[in-house]
């Protein structure tokens, strides 16, 4: 499903967090979100997602929903947002239990999805007894599970220590490559974008505007292999030169002023 | 200056020696009593200068409850007390602290003090007199107090179980008189006052008087087994004032004509005053009146029936059984104490 | 070589951990301190029955059978005025946590009402509920509800927005987040509310038994109060924190059960 930001600009009282965002995101494509620390990238993909009302503007979809899709906007949070009273399955099954499917049925999605992520065996855990990294595969599978056609990712793995992220990324490239989803990843982290995305939008410093979209060339079932690491480096480094100035700035602004 | 300072040291000796002849005439004395007209005896006797003249000056503590009289009696707190008796009275007396020296308050034939008020639906329903009040519900202050032994004496006379009574502990007289009007409860016991007033009001029906089914040694004035032992004089001029109190009360309030109807002439009403000062809430000269109860002139306490109590308490489970009145009873402060048990 | 010192250890302390046998040591001792001061004379019976004559007193209790009827009747009051005033606090304290219009009202109201000593509220509680056991639950249930309401809302405050943001993503229904979001979010906050709400359910049992109750541990403690009968008084106050006790424990167990996830 494709989905399209017209215009969109959001404002917290005073503070103009968004200005006139235009963008387009192509079914089956992933696209990262990246600019300086507080130029609106969560809140553009809380207002794509319909999780904020935007100011001005309108968000639209096209297309058709993929088949027995039950959540079209489904997010993965940086912070997991597991409810720690529920094991790994309990986690994943409260995203389907108001759908109104059998037990059975929903038993085999949950089941399928914690396969997919490699959580089988801590389907009875509760979110406490797992590392930062199992429990956002914990947040994945409950992602996957309701079948999205638009899959927004808010920093998901900045939470996470280096070692960890390389594996999760790895994980949601497998992911990508059997599911196809349409997904938007917001991150600050330039490495993780060029390693996973198909198109980059770098956004300016607050109001956040579009700077520019930036297209990654290598595919990414190759971006791995030591040829391309020299392309991909340039990438970085030519995405950092567009940020770098204003995120210099960004940096030395006081909060909320 | 010098002169300034002996003028003050002569002063100060004069002030200081005067206190001493003060206190070499006067002995300090204190007792405990509630603010009600059965303690008015102690408060005639101290405003008359009955205290006075026996060379004792006294202080009079007002608490608010009988327990508390008691309590400060025991401990040391005040040197007298004056109040009813009560289960919580005996067990305490039991433990050797108090002694009764003399009476106050009785529950005397033709004298009104403790009616039982009936609710007027289950007056019109057949609760017409005391004997009536088998199988009802009756609202008492507390499990052990003097309701409670009136209502016990009251089965016994006209021989049914306490048990058939549901009594409802309802700690206060204001309880009680809600519990009545609310009809919670059939019938309640609760002071001539009281009672007039609730008739008054039409919440209630005075089916009958204590005094008319079960006369008993009500009230006494005790004072600390310790007091006994060490100030026996002072026990004995604190006896004798007293008496002088119950006296004037006696003349001033239980008076009767020649038919046995009571009256109330000059004296009471030279009294007043001295009730308006130490009676709380303070009374209208009628509540006076209405709440002046039969204390005996000469301070002679119902001895059998103190025993009689004792023994009804500790049938109850209420007084523990090795409570003995012989010990809590000195009856060598007043002369003539009736129905003196010869064992 | 050069001369080698220690490095000087400066950490430890400041690390109470349990002493199991401790606690019973302690209480050992001071019934034991309690008995030889009051058989030695030390400490007069009118003031403070030895802690033999409280152990009689108890026995008496059991032997009469006066025990199981006192409890009986004490523990049915506890546990209905409890529920009724649990029930109402969380539903209030529920609404209160939601609804801004339900926090504007109750806020204000519960800060007005909850101070209130329940027994100065007698008289009326007489008035509207008669002297059965009607105000009596109604004097415990009183007493529980003000502080369950705030132990509720402020519990729901403290779930975490991040999970309702999430439940909304999912499209869960607004009664399905308060049901399986806010709810069992809330509970570790709920459930340390029981604790105190259970104690003064205890507190306020002698309260709602000074009313025209025959039976009942308050009733009794009230009665040996009124009688002078001091080792009867301990030894009902004795039950009562014997109560507070086994309620704790009760509480810690379903704690560790209900909160098994933390």
């Amino acid at each position: 499903m494709d989905l399209i930001v017209r215009e969109v600009s959001h404002r917290y009282g005073e503070l103009r967090a968004l200005e006139a965002v235009s963008l387009a995101v192509r079914a089956g494509e992933t696209l990262a979100l990246i600019g300086p620390s507080g130029c609106g990238k969560s809140t553009l993909l809380g207002i794509m997602g319909g999780l904020l009302q935007p100011s001005e503007g309108e968000v639209l979809t096209s297309g058709p929903l993929p088949e027995g899709c039950l959540n079209p906007f489904t997010y993965i949070f940086q912070d997991f947002a597991l409810l720690p009273w529920r094991t790994v399955e309990g986690n994943v099954s409260l995203a389907l239990e108001h759908h109104g499917l059998g037990a059975g049925e929903r038993a085999e999605r949950v089941a399928s999805a914690l396969a997919l992520c490699g959580l089988a065996e801590f389907a009875h855990a509760f979110p406490k007894q797992l590392s930062g990294g199992m429990r956002q595969r914990v947040g994945i599978a409950r992602a996957i599970v309701v079948r999205p056609a638009l899959l927004f990712l808010d920093e998901p793995l900045s939470a996470l220590d280096a070692q960890t992220r390389e594996l999760l990324m790895e994980d949601l490239l497998a992911i990508w490559a059997r599911e196809r989803t349409t997904s938007i990843y917001v991150t600050h982290n330039l490495q993780e974008a060029v390693r996973l995305a198909d198109r980059i939008c770098v956004l300016s410093r607050r109001p956040g505007r579009v700077k520019e979209i930036v297209g990654v060339e290598v595919p990414r079932e190759e971006r791995a292999n030591a040829e391309h690491a020299r392309a991909l480096a340039e990438l970085q480094s030519r995405l950092w030169d567009l940020i770098r100035d204003e995120a210099a700035v960004a940096d030395r602004e006081m909060q909320n002023a | 200056m010098r002169a300034t300072l002996t003028a003050l040291g002569a002063l100060l000796a004069l002030a200081l020696a005067g206190g001493q002849v003060q206190s070499q005439t006067k002995e300090k004395v204190s007792i405990a009593a509630l603010p009600f007209v059965s303690s008015s005896p102690i408060f005639i006797a101290k405003e008359l200068g009955y205290f006075d003249a026996e060379g004792l000056d006294l202080e009079i503590k007002i608490f608010n409850a009988a327990q508390p009289v008691a309590v400060a009696t025991a401990s040391g707190d005040t040197d007298f007390g004056i109040t009813g008796l009560t289960g919580g009275f005996y067990n305490l007396a039991g433990k050797g602290a108090l002694k009764i020296i003399a009476a106050q308050s009785r529950e005397e034939p033709g004298y009104d003090f403790v009616a039982y008020v009936a609710n007027p639906k289950a007056h019109e329903a057949g609760l017409r007199k005391p004997a009536d009040l088998a199988g009802k519900t009756v609202g008492i202050t507390t499990v052990g107090s003097t309701f409670h032994y009136n209502l016990g004496k009251l089965a016994e006379k006209h021989g049914f179980k306490l048990d058939s009574i549901t009594l409802k502990p309802l700690q206060s007289i204001p309880n009680m008189s809600a519990a009545l009007k609310g009809q919670q409860v059939d019938a309640i016991l609760i002071t001539a006052n009281n009672a007039y007033q609730l008739e008054k009001e039409g919440a209630g029906k005075i089916i009958g008087w204590v005094h008319q089914e079960t006369p008993w040694q009500l009230g006494a004035l005790f004072t600390s087994t310790r007091m006994v032992e060490g100030r026996r004089a002072t026990v004995e001029k604190f006896v004798r004032a007293y008496l002088k109190g119950t006296a004037a009360y006696a003349e001033a309030y239980l008076q009767k004509d020649a038919s046995g109807k009571r009256v109330f002439g000059k004296k009471a009403e030279d009294l007043y005053p001295i009730q308006q000062k130490w009676v709380k809430p303070e009374p209208q000269p009628q509540t006076v009146l209405a709440s002046a109860n039969f204390i005996d002139p000469q301070g002679r306490l119902l001895v059998k029936d103190i025993y009689d109590q004792v023994a009804w308490y500790q049938a109850q489970g209420l007084v523990d059984k090795d409570v003995d009145p012989r010990k809590f009873l000195d009856l060598s402060f007043v002369q003539g104490h009736m129905q003196v048990p010869q064992n | 070589m050069p001369e080698t010192r220690p490095v000087p250890f400066r950490g430890g302390g400041f690390n109470p951990a349990g002493w199991r046998w401790a606690s019973w040591i302690a209480f050992a001792a001071i019934i034991a301190a309690w008995q030889l001061s009051s058989s030695s004379g030390l400490l007069p019976a009118l003031f403070m029955p030895s802690p033999l004559a409280v152990l009689e007193a108890l026995a008496r209790l059991v032997e009469t059978g006066a025990l199981t009827r006192h409890l009986a009747a004490s523990l049915q009051r506890i546990a209905l005025g409890w529920a009724v005033g649990t029930l109402g606090g969380l539903a209030i304290g529920t609404a209160m946590g939601i609804f801004a219009v339900a926090r504007s009202i109750g806020l204000p109201v519960t800060s007005a009402l909850f101070p209130i000593p329940k027994i100065a509220l007698l008289p009326l509680l007489i008035l509207w509920f008669g002297i059965g056991e009607p105000s009596k639950v109604a004097t415990i249930a009183l007493g529980v509800l003000f502080p369950t309401i705030i132990s509720t809302y402020t519990a729901i405050d403290g779930v975490p927005r991040n999970l309702i943001r999430m439940g909304q993503s999912f499209g869960l229904p607004a009664a399905m987040i308060v049901w399986k979001i806010l709810l069992p979010g809330a509970l570790p906050g709920i459930l340390s509310g029981f604790r105190i709400s259970s104690s003064i359910a205890l507190i306020l049992v002698v309260a709602a038994e000074m009313i025209g109750a025959e039976h009942g541990i308050g009733a009794f403690i009230l009665a040996a109060g009124n009688l002078m009968q001091t080792d009867q008084l301990v030894a009902g106050v004795v039950l009562l924190s014997l109560l507070g006790l086994a309620v704790s424990f009760g509480l810690s167990r379903l704690e560790r059960w209900l909160l098994r996830w933390r």
